[in-house]
């Protein structure tokens, strides 16, 4: 039996060769995928878009720090439960075991699942404003009718919803084998793309932009001066935009739900943690979630520095004020990588560099639905869904049910966000309803000392202290109090969008949704003589 | 008859126990261990004059009553691991001697075992319920006469065992695994090692196989793709099946009513095949809970009639 020591001169444990017995991944791979789900270009600058006419006086740079600094509590939270329970299906499980079946399947249902329904039209109006419409713009395409307008359109909106819907269910059908080895070059690619970005806007001044802009929207568009149109019209809409500075800091904290929209998901690879040694390394595990997290904030602030210097702090807010307002100069959205490519006079480098920028898209559209497909055969092993939903086809491996429990209610979501102009506003819905689910995985980790005595006190997450306190459950604490606060402000707060009472029965009707699957599925199985509640209930040990 | 099913326990004792305390607790009438009994690590106590110095999960403990000691010993114990008490110079010859752990473990391992065997004593009722035992591909051959030894379990390897009409045939070996385990073989030797065991049901109709292997490319055979370093790929994001062709062709052809499977943690999952329901439980022994299956078999029209995957 082929065996190794583990401790050096004194060894401290010794193991035998035995099957499962990996090395840890690497943290740079877990970095990569943290940083492309807080993802700063499909994400942050999408959002960018609508804090600052939401919040006219918040500090984008602050608000980003702020974010940062406090969803790295969130991030050893989450390291507490992975290396304590490092199982693949992260919430499902966690909340299963801690907080019980019915709450574990509801949060997980609408948090992993049901949502996602409302993120396809979300990506799809992302891949429009951010792919389509600056392609189209740039090549002078006029098909179909209007050109790049178009997909600003319902039926532009509500098609391109489609083509992400179809290219999501394609890379779950064909598999995450190839589309890991692309996503990973979708990194290296963006991270070029964005290099050359910043080379752009660090060598060229503010009135080389100006010039430029002019110039590229004339040809474009035959916008004549639309850099001081867009200062005019921005004025004339009786918007003032703030200069950079820390503060003030109350409507700078408005910010914060804000920035959620894509600095809440550095653990969204939690998921994958399966039965791998390296994953009860704390250390490995939370490098791995803080490093991307912190590479998505300091990109972040690169990219607000450098467009407050180049394209002028003041305009680039202006622009995100008209196009909130529907009064855009400029027939496209705002869309910075454009405005970046028209440093050089030439359509190919400016194609290239979008098609080089929608790497950060399209490295992670892929994964963003993975998660609903796993949530629902789990659901369907554990028989709260038909055995059917966790059916693949044996010849081309393709979980038709599942695929279809998932897209097609995506389709007809899609449909009303594309022609309803009050759902498309929905936007923090998708994600508070994700946030709730990680406020309940937080409870669970304070509550993981109490719950699972046994399991916490092996756990290497005990041991982390800081002045004698235990770290993984105060940031539990603190995670629960970003959390929180995000969810009062998202209710209470009309700027957000998400209490108005559409939005809210939207919102409601996931959770009464899941709720009554869990009812129904436990009544069905009891007739049918099996009992539900059995699931997760421990055997005694003596 | 209602069965309950775990496999992959690794050494876990408060899995073991749980296991003891399964056919009780599900009201089961059969319960089996379908391999992968025995522990993957060894962790040395120190014993110097008066204390006991130990790491556990990184954390060095010093001990010094006996009360510390079993607790400790315990918690060893629960997590999968085996404590081995040794001296300073014991520790030293096992870091120095070519086989010297290798005959340390074993020696863990057995008497592991023949205490696991005498708890299942009184638990089984001395045998009143059936319990079926397995090795696995990580389970040296040691185990094998020891369980076949014991009064109140069976040992299922390369046996069709008739429980109450229906035909159980088990095996724990597997198709090659990255590690070079004990009980594996290419797909053609297990493929003539699965006829030969399987040969011997006369009723596919209420036949059980009991292969450790998960059949290929079912779901249930599912493990993070590994580099060449046994690193996982791609953040572990990448899953591949590693399952047995065998194992799945032997379904397609004998098509027994129930399979059951192990070996693969990670791929908790259920898959019908014809009219054989394929199940593997998965493992998550370091947890301290107990995964399975509760089955429920129809004699009469020799079928699955229910299931439930539980985490016990």
């Amino acid at each position: 039996m082929a065996t190794s020591a583990v401790g050096g001169e004194t060894p401290t444990l010794f193991l035998r060769n035995a099957t499962g017995l990996v090395r840890g991944w690497s943290v740079r791979d877990s970095m990569i995928y943290a940083c492309m789900a807080t993802n700063f270009v499909t994400l942050a600058i999408y959002e960018f878009a609508f804090a600052a006419p939401a919040f006219p006086q918040g500090q984008l740079i602050t608000s980003v720090v702020i974010s940062g600094i406090w969803v790295s509590f969130l991030v050893v939270a989450y390291t507490g439960l992975v290396v304590t329970i490092p199982r693949a299906g992260g919430d499902y499980v966690w909340q299963t075991r801690i907080l019980g079946s019915g709450l574990g399947f509801v949060m997980a249902a609408t948090g992993w699942w049901f949502i996602l329904w409302l993120w396809a039209p979300i990506y799809g109006n992302i891949l429009s404003v951010q792919f389509f419409e600056p392609i189209w713009a740039t090549l002078k395409w006029t098909w179909p009718g209007g050109g790049a307008a178009w997909f600003g359109t319902h039926n532009g909106i509500f098609t391109v919803s489609l083509i992400t819907i179809a290219l999501a269910g394609l890379l779950v059908s064909i598999g995450m084998a190839g589309y890991a080895r692309f996503q990973k070059w979708c990194f290296y690619g963006g991270l070029a793309g964005f290099a050359v970005i910043v080379i752009l806007l660090l060598i060229n001044s503010h009135a080389t932009f100006i010039s430029s802009f002019n110039l590229e929207a004339h040809k474009l568009f035959g916008i004549s001066n639309a850099y001081g149109a867009t200062t005019a019209a921005a004025a004339k809409a009786g918007y003032v935009a703030p200069h950079i500075a820390f503060g003030p800091l109350g409507p700078t904290l408005l910010l914060v739900p804000v920035m959620m929209f894509f600095i809440l998901w550095p653990n969204w690879g939690a998921t994958l943690y399966g039965e791998i040694r390296g994953a009860s390394d704390v250390k490995r595990v939370f490098s791995g979630m803080f490093g991307g997290l912190w590479i998505t904030v300091a990109l972040t602030i690169a990219f607000l520095l450098l467009a407050a210097k180049t394209f002028g702090w003041a305009f680039y807010q202006d622009s995100n004020q008209l196009n909130f307002l529907a009064k855009g100069v400029l027939p496209v959205w705002p869309y910075p990588v454009l405005f970046a490519g028209w440093l050089v006079h030439n359509t190919a480098f400016q194609v290239i560099l979008i098609l080089v920028m929608s790497l950060w898209f399209f490295g992670w559209v892929g994964t963003l639905f993975l998660s609903s497909t796993r949530v629902i055969f789990a659901a369907a092993f554990d028989r709260v869904l038909p055995d059917r939903a966790a059916e693949v086809s044996e010849k081309r491996k393709v979980p038709f049910y599942s695929l279809v429990l998932m897209l097609l209610p995506a389709v007809g979501l899609s449909a009303v966000y594309a022609y309803n102009t009050t759902f498309v506003k929905y936007t923090y819905d998708a994600t508070l309803v994700i946030a709730v689910t990680f406020l309940f995985s937080a409870i669970a980790v304070v509550l993981l000392p109490f719950v699972k005595k046994d399991l916490w006190r092996a756990s290497p997450a005990s041991r982390v202290k800081l002045f004698g306190v235990q770290v993984v459950p105060a940031a539990g604490w603190v995670t629960i109090g970003l959390l929180v606060f995000n969810l009062v402000e998202w209710l209470s707060n009309d700027n957000y969008y998400v209490n108005l009472h559409s939005s809210l029965i939207f919102m409601a009707a996931l959770y009464a949704l899941a709720i009554v699957v869990y009812v129904v599925a436990r009544i069905v199985r009891r007739r049918q003589g099996i009992d539900l509640s059995l699931i997760n209930k421990e055997i005694p040990v003596e | 008859m209602k069965v309950f099913f775990a496999t992959d326990i690794h050494g876990s004792e408060v899995c073991w126990r749980k296991f003891l305390n399964a056919a009780a607790f599900y009201k089961a009438d059969m319960v089996v261990l379908g391999g992968d009994l025995t522990g993957k690590v060894m962790v040395p106590i120190i014993a110097h004059s008066g204390y006991w110095k130990v790491t556990v999960r990184g954390h060095e403990h010093r001990l010094e009553s006996q009360q510390e000691l079993e607790q400790i010993q315990r918690q060893i114990r629960n997590s999968g691991s085996y404590p081995a008490i040794v001296s300073p110079d014991e520790l030293a010859t096992l870091s120095a001697e070519e086989g010297a752990v290798d005959r340390r473990f074993t020696q863990e391992m057995t008497q592991s075992l023949d205490r696991w065997l005498d708890m299942a004593d009184g638990k089984l009722r001395g045998g009143e319920i059936p319990c079926i035992l397995n090795g696995g591909n990580d389970d040296i051959f040691e185990i094998d006469d020891i369980i076949e030894q014991s009064p109140c379990v069976r040992f299922g390897e390369a046996k069709m065992l008739d429980l109450d009409g229906f035909q159980l045939v088990s095996m724990g070996w597997t198709n090659p695994t990255p590690w070079n385990t004990f009980r594996e073989a290419p797909e053609a030797e297990l493929a003539r090692k699965i006829d030969q065991v399987a040969g011997q049901i006369t009723d596919t109709g209420r036949a059980i196989f009991n292969f450790h292997a998960p059949p290929y490319g079912t779901g249930l055979d599912e493990a993070p793709a590994l580099d060449e370093n046994l690193r996982p790929m791609h953040g572990g994001a990448v899953m591949k099946p590693v399952g047995s062709t065998s194992v799945r062709d032997a379904i397609r052809k004998y098509q027994p009513m129930l399979s059951v499977h192990g070996h693969i943690h990670e791929s908790r999952g259920v898959k019908r095949m014809g009219r054989t329901l394929a199940i593997n439980p998965g493992s998550v022994y370091g947890d301290g809970v107990l995964q399975g299956a509760v089955l429920e078999l129809n004699p009469k029209k020799g079928k699955v009639t229910k299931y439930l995957l539980v985490n016990g």
